[in-house]
């Protein structure tokens, strides 16, 4: 553990050194043990691929008393014991108009029906969140999955859209411009201020998308207009 | 309804304190750039410190006024008018049913902050009414004021009149905090700190680019995807600064070679295109005092003084009393 300022109302705790799931392990367990002692002052704890960054408001805190907190914490501790995780299943209409690009997969030696099964057959760890809001930066993808992203960008990708850029998969939680293989698309607003949780995961969760065909499609897109449809959240645990 | 866009200028939004407590969901903070006229502005009009603003860039806005309100300016220097008559920035002014209030372009300085009495009547999303025009949320309808828009105040007394802002400084001098990947332009520093730097065209609210002498990283310009802070220095590749702001991406992937004190984001965002700054190193804790004393000083009203112009600030008082003295 390293902790570091680089501005008045911030501190930043690195934990690691490259993308690891083990790092956001011991990320998201610590944010929890911070949030736990509920130290004054602090506004918000913001998780990325190796560190953490407490922001805190320079008038209710001391950065020399949260950083004796965080010091307190015993790191060792982080990955013992079992952890509980959440999986958020994202209904996804593969292919057609949503998703364009599956079909090019051929060069990757797959059919789209391959593409679909290989994309929605295994849960993607959410490492952090930003880039746009609720736009989420994923692990996990399948080797024979990635692909380069296109050599001219899209002027206009519909919010909601389920695409790959490089090792990464992800999707668009508003329009966007952009160069992603766009694989399909979710009825589900990714984005709802309205909603209890206007993004649907956060750092530490898990993303499992749920192949649907064009009616489900719709029956969700209706259900979630009128504020009926309650997305599939699970706690699970491991260790 | 109180005030109508007759023009709604170069790049006209409503802003308030920033939305915070949402990046960890990727949500940039937005709110108004210069904090201190934000402040300064709501503080005149006795408003809460929260309250929405609007935020003028460059070149202001006009409107036509539906009801009688109070409204405070602070920031760049812009022409203003009521009808005919010209008002100067950073004062209290009654404007009446009828009339219109119009803004030009800034001859000093590139944002001006208008506050009405008890803050303008906008919706908030997540807990702010800053608007994001990248994201499209907040504000009005997520996007710049348009001609026809119709805005609401909150209303209610205002509590002080006779206050005028005092000029803030503008000199180049911006004082910055050693940054994420400060290591690796250890060969670069006095580059970075005696050479002066330019604001390009592409300066905006999410971040401004400048031209200058080129900083090389030992080890790379690229770094993991990590959280941004206002006013990070990122280096990419061509190895000019990037100095991010408000509705900076919350994640980036460019070596930062420092952080501007918060303190010097209210002098560094009313600079424009053409003009240059110069940074020098503080100290994190140094750099702290330096804004608490800052707030505690906008606070205090050190950057009032009083306005003698009584015509402007009690119109409906003075107008009747100008009325009686005809007859």
């Amino acid at each position: 553990m390293e902790i570091s300022q680089y501005s008045e109302n911030a501190l930043t705790i690195y934990m690691g050194d490259d993308i690891d799931e083990n790092v956001n392990r011991q990320l998201v367990s610590l944010k929890q043990k911070i949030e736990a002692q509920e130290i004054r002052g602090i506004e918000e704890i913001v998780i990325s691929y190796t560190s953490l960054i407490i922001y805190f408001d320079l008038f209710d805190a001391d950065a020399e008393e949260i950083e004796k907190a965080v010091r307190n914490i015993d790191t060792d501790s982080l990955l013992e014991g079992g952890f509980e995780y959440r999986t958020v299943e994202i209904p996804v209409c593969y292919g057609g108009e949503f998703g364009p690009d599956i079909e090019s997969f051929k060069e990757n030696g797959l059919t789209a029906d391959e593409v679909i099964d290989m994309h929605s057959g295994r849960e993607y760890l959410v490492y952090m969140l930003g880039f746009m809001p609720g736009f989420p930066y994923l692990g996990g993808l399948d080797e024979k999955l990635h692909k380069a992203r296109l050599d001219t960008p899209r002027m206009r990708i519909p919010a909601g859209t389920v695409g790959i850029g490089g090792e990464q998969t992800g999707m668009y939680p508003f329009e966007s411009p952009g160069g992603w293989n766009l694989l399909g698309r979710t009825p589900v607003p990714l984005f709802d201020p309205g909603r209890e949780e206007p993004i649907l995961y956060r750092a530490g969760d898990r993303i499992l998308y749920r192949p649907i065909d064009e009616q489900e499609y719709g029956e969700i897109a209706r259900q979630a207009a009128r504020g009926e449809y309650e997305v599939k959240i699970e706690m699970r645990s491991e260790g | 309804m109180v005030l109508k866009v007759k023009n709604p200028g170069l790049f006209t939004t409503v802003q308030d304190k920033g939305r915070s407590g949402h990046q960890a969901e990727g949500f940039s903070p937005a709110g108004a750039m210069d904090w201190r006229a934000y402040m300064l502005a709501n503080l005149m009009l006795g408003n809460d410190g929260d309250s929405a603003v609007l935020e003028m860039t460059l070149h202001g806005a006009s409107f036509e006024v539906l009801e009688d309100t109070v409204i405070a300016t602070a920031g760049a220097e812009m022409p203003m008018h009521v009808n005919d008559r010209a008002v100067e920035i950073g004062t209290v002014v009654h404007v009446l049913k009828g009339e219109t209030l119009a803004f030009g372009g800034a001859s000093e300085g590139a944002r001006t902050y208008l506050a009405a009495a008890g803050g303008f009547d906008i919706p908030g999303v997540l807990g702010s009414t800053s608007t994001h025009t990248r994201s499209g949320i907040g504000g009005m309808h997520g996007r710049t004021l348009q001609t026809g828009d119709r805005l609401k105040v909150h209303g209610g007394s205002v509590t002080e009149t006779l206050l005028r802002v005092k000029n803030f400084e503008n000199d180049a001098l911006i004082r910055v905090i050693p940054g994420q990947q400060y290591d690796r332009f250890k060969e670069n520093l006095d580059t970075f700190y005696e050479s002066g730097y330019e604001l390009t065209k592409d300066c905006d609210r999410m971040g401004f680019r400048l031209d200058g002498a080129v900083l090389e990283a030992a080890g790379g310009h690229d770094v993991l995807s990590e959280p941004t802070q206002l006013g990070s220095i990122q280096i990419p590749k061509d190895g000019k600064p990037i100095i991010l702001l408000n509705d900076r991406q919350t994640a980036g992937g460019y070596a930062r070679i420092a952080t501007v004190a918060l303190a010097d984001i209210p002098k560094l965002v009313q600079k424009r295109q053409g003009d240059e700054i110069r940074f020098k190193e503080i100290d994190v804790r140094e750099a702290a005092v330096l804004y608490k004393e800052e707030i505690d000083r906008v606070n205090a009203g050190f950057y009032f003084e009083t306005d003698n112009n009584f015509s402007l600030h009690r119109r409906p008082l003075s107008e009747k009393i100008e009325s009686i003295m005809k007859r």
